[in-house]
């Protein structure tokens, strides 16, 4: 009989999922990487360079003036100006809309909410493709293509189905004796919300701000339906605008759309820091 | 003067009724306890007198005025979660000014007053700390606070102390027989607590699916339950209750008279079956030529100030519960001798009623 206490340690049977899962994951990592580095890579070339073929080479020396380029150009100006004009606003309506419907579903139902709720969140189902036609008819007769009212317009409503679903989860987590409490204080639903509810759904914001602006900042589609002069083109169109002037300018494309892609990432470094774990903790119980 | 009177009061939840038909009035300065078992209305009465919930039917007077459909923050009433319900984001301070800073009270009134009030609950060092930094007790205080600041006429707890310890929930429940001699206002009090029921009570509502099953001061309920339900629901360990009958004894009064035993009961009472009551601390063990009964023991629980014996007898399924010194050695599996006192005897009709 053995002495079970002087056994080694038995050793588990090698498991080789955890390497394959691990070197899996890295191959996925660089194909999303490639992409962007290649841009990385172009914008720091000549444009004879580039065209010599040597599109993933490291190039020879940094080369800043497609950077130069971009930034002195107006039309590039104008297009990051209009970005902003769409998307600031549209994030901020479409947070405001949605967490004033998903606290009354939250907090206040009533007959038939659990319905319209469904009904409300329903709209993410929607293909673009299926609404844009006679979105675009109803711009129209309304005297509003080529500009951005219907960008403003689309993208508020289109994100309020999200912004619905995530603020009424969040706002139900938010215990009832608070509200309660607050009520008794002599606040009424707008207080509750204002003072009490939103402070606590930073985190919920925080996600919402950076998805509703990331969304509305890189999209492709709306404004190439509703815009068609140059001064009312949106950065993602510009970058597309930018390759027919002289020549096929890669470099320069590239500069450009890493300079489109630093305010979404700026936005979420910046929103990072409300997302805080355990807001609500110490608010009921131990 | 803030005297509280429900008048008729019901509260329906669609086909269920939560709280039927009550009627009551607390004094100003009364402590008035809610007791009941879960499910039993007792919260719901609270909530509908803070105006949480409204009424189904009848009215809610505060100090003589209609509030029946008056808002909850203008009744006059402050109330203290279970939860506590501490705004987590606020820090001490921000949540016992909370209501004043929504009054629009300017903001040095409000600092005086926070400090005046922290001082009070002796809670002065904490003004600065988020509600995830206080211990429990801590945070029970802040909500007393927030409660206390705004002067109201009428204190609502409900459960304030269910989730403290044991040790915390004594000292608690001191501090808050010490504030209402401090403050001068009507306390409405919601536990299931019996101690905390007894201790701080001036009077004990006893709530059973929506009604009022007896209103009366502590020791009142304890000596002289009006009802089945009251005899069972006060006191800890709870009476014993032994099916029993009424017969003709001596002198023309009666005895009443479960399996071998009968005893005189020292007045007249209708004949036919009851349920005797007698309280654990009512049995003793007796000498031989004195006992009632036989009883084999089956548990002894020594509790160090007492010990809770349960005993098997011929004439009840239930275990009957007596307590005795601890200095009296019994074991389990012996005979022993029990006695039943003479004086305090609850004998209950078939409905429950107190004859």
């Amino acid at each position: 009989m053995a002495d079970a206490a002087v056994l080694p340690p038995a050793r588990p049977p090698f498991n080789p999922w955890p390497a394959v899962i691990f070197v899996a994951l890295i191959v996925l990592a660089l194909l999303f990487l490639a992409p962007t580095a290649g841009v990385l890579l172009s914008s720091v070339k000549t444009t004879r360079e580039i065209a010599l073929g040597a599109l993933w080479s490291i190039p020879a020396e940094l080369y800043l003036g497609n950077y130069a380029e971009v930034l002195a150009n107006p039309a590039v100006h104008r297009y990051l100006l209009n970005t902003v004009l769409v998307s600031a606003p549209a994030t901020v309506a479409s947070i405001a809309l949605g967490a004033l419907a998903g606290y009354v579903f939250a907090k206040l139902p009533f007959r038939g909410s659990n319905l319209l709720f469904l009904v409300i969140v329903s709209g993410m189902f929607f293909p673009p493709q299926v609404i844009l036609i006679p979105l675009f008819r109803l711009f129209n007769a309304m005297n509003l293509i080529d500009t951005l009212w219907p960008l403003i317009v689309i993208h508020t409503a289109m994100g309020i189905p999200i912004c619905t679903l995530l603020m009424r989860n969040f706002f139900a987590t938010v215990p009832n004796a608070l509200r309660e409490a607050a009520i008794l204080e002599g606040a009424n639903e707008w207080q509750v919300l204002i003072r009490v509810a939103l402070p606590l759904s930073l985190p919920a914001l925080a996600v919402l701000a950076t998805l509703q602006f990331t969304w509305i900042w890189n999209d492709f589609l709306w404004p190439l339906i509703f815009t068609q002069s140059d001064e009312k083109r949106t950065i993602m169109l510009g970058i597309v605008n930018l390759r027919g002037q002289y020549s096929v300018a890669w470099g320069v494309q590239g500069a450009l759309s890493l300079i489109a892609s630093l305010p979404t990432l700026v936005v979420f470094l910046f929103f990072q820091r409300y997302f805080i774990k355990g807001m609500t903790m110490g608010a009921v119980k131990g | 003067m803030a005297r509280l009177v429900l008048e008729d009061v019901t509260k329906r939840f669609g086909a269920v009724i939560a709280v039927d038909a009550v009627d009551l009035q607390i004094e100003h300065g009364e402590f008035v306890v809610f007791v009941g078992p879960s499910g039993c209305g007792k919260s719901t009465m609270l909530r509908t007198i803070s105006g949480l919930e409204s009424v189904s039917a009848g009215r809610i007077l505060i100090g003589d005025r209609d509030v029946t459909h008056v808002a909850p923050s203008r009744r006059g009433v402050a109330m203290v979660f279970q939860s506590y319900a501490l705004f987590p984001h606020m820090t001490t301070a921000e949540n016992i000014g909370f209501g004043l800073r929504l009054a629009r009270v300017p903001k040095d009134e409000i600092a005086r007053r926070v400090t005046d009030v922290a001082k009070t609950l002796q809670i002065e060092a904490l003004l600065d700390r988020y509600p995830r930094q206080l211990s429990g007790g801590q945070r029970q205080r802040v909500a007393i606070g927030r409660s206390i600041i705004r002067d109201p006429e009428v204190f609502l707890f409900d459960e304030p102390l269910s989730n403290l310890d044991a040790a915390l929930r004594v000292r608690m429940r001191l501090e808050i027989a010490r504030l209402r001699d401090r403050l001068d206002a009507t306390m409405v009090y919601v536990t299931h607590d019996q101690t905390e029921a007894m201790t701080l009570a001036d009077r004990i509502v006893v709530f059973n699916q929506g009604h009022i099953e007896q209103i009366g001061a502590p020791v009142e309920l304890y000596d002289a339950p009006a009802n089945l339900f009251v005899a069972g629901f006060i006191g800890a360990p709870a009476m014993n209750f032994i099916p029993a009958e009424i017969e003709a004894g001596e002198n023309g009064k009666a005895n009443v008279r479960f399996g071998a035993v009968s005893l005189p009961i020292g007045r007249e009472a209708a004949e036919g079956k009851v349920t005797f009551g007698v309280r654990p601390e009512h049995l003793s063990v007796a000498a031989e030529s004195e006992h009632d009964f036989l009883g084999r023991v089956e548990i002894v629980e020594k509790l160090g100030a007492e010990s809770l014996v349960y005993l098997q007898t011929g004439f009840s399924k239930a275990p009957i519960t007596m307590r005795i010194p601890p200095e009296l050695s019994v074991h389990a599996g012996e005979e022993i001798p029990v006695r039943v006192g003479r004086k305090r005897l609850h004998l209950f009709d078939a409905e429950g009623r107190v004859i």
